[in-house]
């Protein structure tokens, strides 16, 4: 019998135990009440004495260099960082027709943002409504540039993502289905890292565990794995497993898809 | 924990501030090695503001922190395929001679030294929930989230730990 159903049975098992005359049934009981709640381990007058004991554990102070150590880590994140704003770079080199485009729809909304800076009526929202307009057009010409044969095309789209401050779910799905449906290694690679940042967004980490298993190339494997140790995602540990179970997957993937797992566990 | 998510990493100085004490302490009564703690609590901000955009804001920060710190933990065991175990030879050692030829009462000192060494003597596993159900403010409950269990499950681990840790406690009293 496993259940701690009545208060006799505590109290018994509870003297038992202090008397250390508990059968292993008995053990079983007892773990099973405290599994429960029945009994508490304040409870277990022995047990009480030794966390006292570890009460007086004394209280550890690290040391100034560790909060040096920490600003100095600090310090090298902030100048490592991408500074803020649009990356023209990218826009350059794309082709001719997307640049002259790009071009001329940020010398519009140059004039106009100046005419309404200048106009005393000038409103928030027909700022709001033009800065929509330019991220629209680039959402467009990223979309664009992904449907193109040419595999620097679709890694130029790719790329153009950082590019963009506010992605909809249009970028983060066409992401999504370059991960799982480009013929082109590096394409999707490139789509899974553009990926990570959104990883916070239910849906796209959803697509990101789902996509786990719809990858044959050994790299895009591994860096879900990787990916899914860095966002603790632990729902990604049976999808995980069954790359394990497919024969085609290689031997040095499987040690960190493995490898993974274990952490992840 | 937002704000550093979302770009402004000052405030991860604020979250240092605040845990960085519980952090050492978790690392130190796991390992017994405060340099080795402060390399460890290193590790874990270097990872939080490495993978800060995973950070989901629908949970607690700490409970957060305390899964990269485990995975930090078990990371560094694996490379370095070391758990300290100490020999019951060394035992005499560490608690120094005039506590083994003091007929008197231990003092408080020693018996806090023989509980380390206890401690010490128990497996990861057993280490960890007994720390993890010292530190403050950590309910059962969400120990099991960190160790993937039931809070029911938790409390059973907590209580066989206690056993190992009492058993390991008499035997070095017993040994001296």
């Amino acid at each position: 019998m496993n259940e701690c159903s009545v208060e006799k049975d505590k109290d018994r098992l509870i003297e038992k135990y202090h008397q250390g005359n508990l059968t292993y049934e008995e053990g079983k009981q007892l773990e099973s009440c405290i599994e429960k709640g029945i009994i508490k381990l304040e409870d277990l007058s022995d047990l009480c004495h030794l966390n006292k004991k570890l009460d007086m554990m004394a209280s550890v102070e690290p040391s100034e260099s560790l909060t040096y150590s920490f600003h100095q880590l600090l310090n090298e994140q902030r100048k490592a960082r991408k500074p803020l704003g649009f990356k023209l770079s990218g826009i350059w080199n794309a082709k001719p027709i997307f640049r002259w485009t790009y071009s001329l729809a940020l010398m519009m909304a140059g004039i106009t943002i100046g005419w309404l800076a200048k106009n005393s009526n000038a409103t928030h929202t027909e700022v709001g409504k033009l800065y929509a307009e330019v991220q629209e057009m680039k959402e467009m010409m990223m979309l664009t540039l992904l449907e193109k044969e040419s595999t620097s095309d679709r890694l130029r789209a790719v790329g153009l993502t950082s590019d963009i401050s506010e992605v909809s779910d249009k970028i983060t799905d066409a992401l999504l289905k370059t991960l799982n449906n480009d013929e082109n290694v590096n394409v999707r690679l490139a789509a899974l890292e553009a990926l990570f940042p959104y990883a916070s967004n239910t849906k796209v980490r959803k697509g990101l565990i789902t996509s786990i298993t719809n990858q044959e190339s050994p790299m895009v494997q591994m860096g879900l794995a990787e990916m899914m140790v860095a966002l603790q995602e632990k729902r990604a540990i049976g999808s995980l497993r069954e790359l394990l179970k497919k024969e085609e997957t290689p031997q040095e993937a499987k040690d960190r898809i493995n490898e993974s797992i274990q952490i992840l566990i | 924990m937002l704000n550093v998510r979302d770009g402004k990493l000052d405030h991860l100085g604020l979250l240092f501030e605040r845990y960085k004490k519980i952090l050492f302490g978790f690392f130190y009564n796991l390992s017994g090695d405060p340099n080795l703690s402060e390399d460890l609590v290193q590790s874990v901000f270097e990872r939080i503001l490495k993978y800060r955009q995973g950070f989901k804001g629908d949970g607690e920060f700490k409970l957060w922190m305390f899964h990269i710190a485990r995975n930090v933990n078990i990371d560094h065991y694996r490379k370095t395929n070391k758990l300290q175990k100490e020999d019951i030879e060394h035992w005499r050692e560490r608690i120094g001679d005039k506590v083994c030829n003091s007929e008197e009462a231990m003092g408080k000192a020693e018996e806090l030294k023989i509980l380390q060494m206890a401690i010490a003597r128990l497996d990861m596993e057993k280490r960890e929930v007994i720390i993890f159900s010292k530190i403050d403010g950590l309910k059962y409950k969400q120990i099991g989230e960190l160790l993937n269990c039931s809070e029911g499950a938790v409390k059973v681990k907590v209580f066989r730990a206690m056993q190992t840790l009492k058993a390991e406690y008499l035997k070095i009293e017993k040994a001296i």
